[in-house]
């Protein structure tokens, strides 16, 4: 999906801004005008002018808002494309509370299926690829993957 | 001969020889599956070689990455899709080999050449680095950042596509870098009172969610279909490999010096090297009609140009902390968190590890050759794997990933929210390389700058008093107006639109 480059021009530039507002809150030297502020500022005005120059080419451009590539074309692509971000919001917010054994094949299961996997190949590499990701996190590298509701059952 | 006895010896420890054999098959399976490239392939193992000791976390990513480039040759040769771009320049001869019955000598040319170029790298390497540190020692803070800059300048400069698209992002890389305790009064900045943002941006996330994540979202949208592969028979055509690689045997050795200067230029790396072997064989060939017509010569100087590349790269990353490209970038941000900082003192401090480095670099290397052949028996296998199975996984796996490093679920979203605005960027057109080289050398062009600019008390001019600082400072100025002057004929060049 590529937007117009005058939209994320105009992003930029307000970014920049908002970096140039915050620096000038830093404290400087003392005696000398230079501190924590300068570099983002220096970059904040680089930002600024580029910026500037995509919102102007942007606009001289006949270019439409929005062009849709091809790869977005395909049936189900923003959906199965949504399902990505949902996955790892999900993950964020559940895994504490239900558990990474728990939820992480459900989660990869759901995503298996949304990308037309068949359910008869889906749940089993669901359960091993989660098996896999386990055994070597948290038991070979001793990474602390959060039990959750089996926290309780195990101990 | 005591240095490099102890060298080895650190290496060919069991757990370092298991690591960087596991390393080694994994790079092979990431470069021969087509939407794995070789920077995907080493994001992901950042978060392994974090619980890992320096030796075998550099030997890890050494060998994936030389084994991945190799491997990005199999399905260029076979299905004429380059698995990385550093295979994309001599993927149709390859294919042309093998409608002509010849992808057995194709694929095992590949094999070999990319064996020897990246020996050769390797040996510039260790000849140039202690020569270029030493030389470098005397470097005050003005020459650092202006190798800083000419490095970021140049990633700009190579990038495809509109030069203002690179600025900007590098200027995001640098904004982010800026995300913590400041260098110079220790204050916080853009934390926006967040306990997690004190401690800046942590890397790992940053490079999964960049490198993988934007990948994932791609696929996963439109999730390409597993094509046929033909069958491989080992046999005759093998036995063909040496005599070919013997008859341009100029062409081997030309292109892996060629390949290891042009990695070790900042910004330039296995991709470039290759185009430039590939069309200088052409150009330097006694049957340039050939060309194009499944004739090995190409390949031959391309495949080892760009291995030679990739070991070329770590001469500046070594000796200036100051990456080539993305996965020297990756490298560096490694060696950070071991607590390593790159520069020329490493190497009068801790000749030891340096040694060790230069040994595993020779390992993974030697260890392509049995690997590679392996990897081309099974590549049928691999290239079967459907994409809707394997980017499902991958994501797991980033998710754990991103939260292993620290330990932290503010990490995952670092992942997420980076990783979409790196896919945002990406569809349009904005290189990523000049962020993650910005994000990496971020705050040691910070720390420089305003260590010179105090010292020369505001005045540039001072910037470029010192011989070499003057040197690279005019270097860095000749490189943006060459990048200008690009811009302005390309702006002037185009025809005027029809209204």
């Amino acid at each position: 999906m590529k937007l117009n480059d005058a939209i994320l021009g105009g992003v930029f530039v307000l970014l920049a801004i908002a970096v140039l507002v915050e620096s000038r809150t830093f404290p400087t030297l003392p005696s000398q005008p230079y501190g924590p502020g300068t570099f983002p500022t220096i970059i904040a005005v680089i930002m600024l002018v580029a910026g500037g120059s995509q919102i102007w080419a942007g606009m001289k451009s006949s270019a439409p808002l929005v062009v849709v590539q091809d790869w977005a074309k395909t049936d189900g692509a923003f959906g199965r494309m949504l399902a990505v971000p949902a996955f790892v919001i999900t993950y964020i917010l559940l895994s504490k509370t239900v558990g990474f054994p728990l939820l992480a094949p459900v989660l990869t299961a759901a995503l298996l299926l949304i990308m037309k996997v068949r359910p008869v190949v889906a749940l089993p590499i669901a359960v091993v690829a989660t098996a896999g990701i386990w055994f070597l996190f948290a038991w070979l590298l001793l990474v602390p993957l959060p039990l959750g509701l089996l926290t309780e059952v195990i101990y | 001969m005591l240095p490099i006895y102890q060298a080895f010896a650190q290496v060919m420890q069991p757990d370092v020889l298991m690591i960087v054999i596991g390393a080694a098959a994994y790079g092979l399976m990431i470069g021969s599956i087509p939407g794995l490239s070789a920077t995907m392939g080493t994001a992901l193992l950042v978060p392994l070689t974090f619980f890992l000791d320096p030796i075998p976390a550099i030997g890890a990513i050494v060998a994936a990455t030389s084994t991945a480039i190799f491997a990005g040759d199999i399905p260029g040769a076979l299905l004429r899709i380059p698995g990385t771009p550093a295979s994309a320049a001599y993927t149709d001869e390859a294919y042309k080999m093998r409608e002509r019955g010849k992808v057995e000598l194709a694929l095992g040319v590949n094999l070999v050449c990319s064996t020897i170029g990246g020996l050769v790298g390797v040996a510039i390497l260790i000849i140039a680095a202690p020569q270029i540190a030493r030389f470098s020692l005397g470097f005050s803070s003005y020459e650092y950042f202006f190798l800083a800059l000419l490095g970021l300048s140049s990633a700009i400069l190579v990038s495809k596509g509109s030069a203002v698209k690179g600025v900007l992002s590098l200027c995001i890389g640098l904004l982010l870098s800026t995300i913590g305790i400041d260098v110079v009064m220790g204050i916080k900045r853009f934390t926006f009172g967040d306990g997690e943002l004190i401690g800046g941006i942590s890397i790992i996330p940053v490079l999964i969610g960049m490198f993988a994540i934007t990948e994932i979202l791609r696929k996963c949208a439109s999730p390409g279909k597993a094509p046929e592969t033909p069958p491989l028979h080992i046999g005759p055509a093998t036995r063909e490999v040496f005599s070919t690689i013997w008859k341009y045997k100029g062409g081997v050795l030309r292109s892996s010096t060629l390949g290891s200067v042009i990695g070790a230029l900042p910004g330039a790396g296995a991709d470039i090297a290759a185009w430039i072997a590939f069309a200088l064989s052409k150009k330097l060939s006694r049957t340039p009609e050939k060309f194009g017509t499944g004739h090995p010569e190409g390949i031959v100087s391309a495949s080892s140009a760009n291995n030679a590349a990739l070991s070329g790269a770590y001469v500046p990353s070594l000796v200036f902390g100051i990456p080539g490209d993305t996965i020297t970038a990756i490298l560096i941000g490694v060696l950070l968190m071991k607590g390593i900082t790159p520069g020329p003192m490493v190497f009068v401090m801790d000749a030891g590890l340096v040694n060790a480095i230069f040994a595993v670099f020779i390992l993974a290397n030697v260890l392509m050759l049995p690997l590679g052949f392996a990897a081309i028996l099974m590549s049928r296998r691999l290239l079967s794997i459907p994409q809707n199975i394997l980017f499902p996984i991958i994501l797991l796996f980033c998710v754990v990933g991103a939260f292993a490093a620290n330990n932290t679920l503010f990490d995952v979203w670092v992942l997420l929210i980076l990783g979409i605005i790196a896919f945002v960027l990406e569809e349009n057109e904005y290189p990523l390389a000049p962020m993650i080289l910005a994000l990496i050398l971020g705050p040691l062009i910070e720390e420089n700058f305003m260590k010179s600019t105090i010292k020369a008390d505001g005045q540039l001019i001072e910037f470029f008093m010192r011989p070499i600082a003057g040197t690279l400072g005019g270097l860095t100025l000749l490189v943006w107006a060459v990048m200008i002057g690009l811009a302005l004929r390309r702006r002037y060049a185009r025809p005027a639109p029809a209204n």
